[in-house]
């Protein structure tokens, strides 16, 4: 059942204006990369589609179903985080079986169910153990296959690879591409890296400096060349970051 | 495994230490007689003799049982405190200053009290026992509560898992160490506390056979009986606490 995101004119405030107004639209099967400066409201963008807060102005929908507020969502959202937020005392299988409670499964189908997404996600035969004894590259595949187990309508990955050191990040790249055509999830994915966003991207929004609105909107299809789309977004995030460094300095 | 390591897993040093101490002891018992410090000897003996007569047990079973009702009764209602703090703040400040006020008041209150109450009976340390611990174990488990970490909670916002399910998946398994350490606090006061209150009205007990043994000039005995309570108190550390605490670090 493809599901269509739409953020329409989604605004927030904490005390001073972090986004000042940002739309777009994600058809499903998309992969989008949502890049800009530090301190841009990239996150708390995230959080609000995910439904985690409420916008100042504007409204999210999922599937013409509005993310926020209370009441019934038949929408499944999954959200990888940057710490890998998994419970320490539970095994990673346990952990991903928890998710699939809320949906009502009997036991035998959310442990087959845990099991496929694990080794999905490259954890086969540490299924049994605790996040505790396994790497951190290890605990966000975890993370990943735990957020995949619900099979979400959108699938939310905030800065996920932050914390790994650049050659499990360029794994965990090529892992996630991996499993996106595996599955064919809508992703939208946040990274300030411009070189990650052009290696896994179908779609990339770039914020502007905070508030932020949407500085620039480009299709990552092969069309242009890897290297020239990086650059020219290099120079693009290195104009937002000197307007925001110049306007916390000015302010 | 070398030396060093079997010598600090035995407690060497520490029975190192103690062995000048017992020298030390025999020393001033033979220089200020049996009365104000009765020899080591004598009080070997005397712990001997308890064994042999199976009095040990006797006052012991007494002692623990009351210690486990009023001990018991603690940790219960702290958990409903515990869940309280959980669902509201408002319950979280209530029981804050609850908290701060049980532990300003003194064990003899609760002993006066519990004697005029309930008369000179086993509630008299029972209730005593519980008023002190309740505190102590409810203070550790708001604590435990309120360290919960938000984050995971969040996570299970996001996957729509109930508030029972956040409780037992999440907030219970974060918070039992703190359950723990409450509780392994609590029942070294409930053990103290509870003898002191046995020197008011019951006829067994550790408390009651040491002030009987303080009345009949046999210091030898209230030492023997200080032993008898060291002794409880560090089974308990290691069979049950420490048993637990393992079982519940399996993840660590």
């Amino acid at each position: 059942m493809a599901v269509t995101l739409e953020v329409v004119g989604v605004g927030k405030d904490f005390l001073i204006p972090v986004i000042d107004s940002v739309s777009f639209t994600v058809e499903a099967g998309e992969f989008v990369c949502l890049l800009g400066p530090n301190g841009c409201g990239k996150t708390t963008l995230l959080r609000i589609v995910g439904g985690l807060e409420p916008p100042t102005r504007g409204r999210v929908l999922l599937g013409g179903e509005p993310v926020a507020g209370r009441g019934r969502h038949t929408r499944k959202v999954g959200v990888v985080f940057q710490e890998d937020r998994l419970l320490p005392w539970m095994t990673l299988r346990e952990n991903v079986e928890l998710v699939l409670l809320p949906l009502g499964v009997d036991a035998r189908t959310r442990r087959a169910t845990a099991e496929r997404y694990l080794r999905l996600a490259g954890l086969a035969g540490f299924e049994g153990y605790y996040p505790a004894r396994v790497s951190g590259g290890m605990r966000q595949r975890a993370a990943i296959a735990r957020a995949l187990a619900i099979e979400p309508d959108l699938l939310l990955m905030d800065e996920p690879f932050g914390a790994l050191d650049a050659q499990n990040r360029r794994i965990m790249q090529a892992e996630v591409r991996r499993i996106w055509h595996e599955t064919g999830r809508t992703i939208v994915f946040v990274t300030h890296a411009i070189e990650e966003a052009v290696a896994i991207g179908t779609a990339l929004i770039m914020l502007s400096a905070r508030p932020s609105r949407i500085r620039a909107e480009v299709r990552n299809d092969g069309r242009l060349a890897r290297a020239t789309l990086v650059d020219d977004l290099n120079a693009l995030i290195m104009e937002e970051v000197e307007r925001q460094q110049g306007a916390s300095s000015t302010s | 495994m070398n030396a060093r390591r079997w010598a600090s897993r035995l407690h060497l040093p520490t029975l190192g230490v103690a062995l000048v101490i017992v020298a030390a002891w025999l020393a001033l018992s033979w220089r200020y007689g049996a009365y104000v410090l009765p020899s080591p000897a004598a009080v070997a003996r005397g712990f001997a003799d308890i064994v042999a007569s199976g009095e040990i047990w006797r006052h012991t079973a007494a002692s623990l049982g009351r210690i486990v009702v009023g001990f018991g009764g603690a940790v219960v209602v702290a958990l409903l405190a515990g869940l309280a703090a959980f669902l509201s703040r408002t319950a979280r400040g209530v029981i804050h200053d609850f908290v701060s006020v049980l532990n300003s008041t003194s064990v003899f209150v609760w002993i006066v009290i519990s004697i005029i109450w309930f008369g000179l009976s086993n509630w008299a340390p029972i209730f005593t026992t519980f008023m002190i611990t309740l505190p102590v174990i409810a203070s550790n488990i708001v604590e435990g509560v309120e360290n919960v970490d938000r984050r995971l909670l969040e996570m299970g916002d996001v996957y729509r898992l109930a508030g029972r399910q956040k409780f037992t998946a999440i907030v219970v398994p974060s918070t039992l160490p703190y359950l723990l350490a409450g509780m392994k606090v609590g029942f070294g006061l409930a053990l103290k506390v509870s003898v002191v209150a046995e020197i008011f009205g019951v006829t067994s007990g550790i408390g009651y056979v040491m002030n009987y043994s303080r009345e009949i000039l046999a210091t030898q005995m209230v030492f023997v009986w200080a032993l008898v309570m060291i002794l409880v108190m560090t089974a308990t550390d290691k069979l049950v606490f420490d048993a637990i605490s393992r079982r519940l670090d399996r993840w660590r």
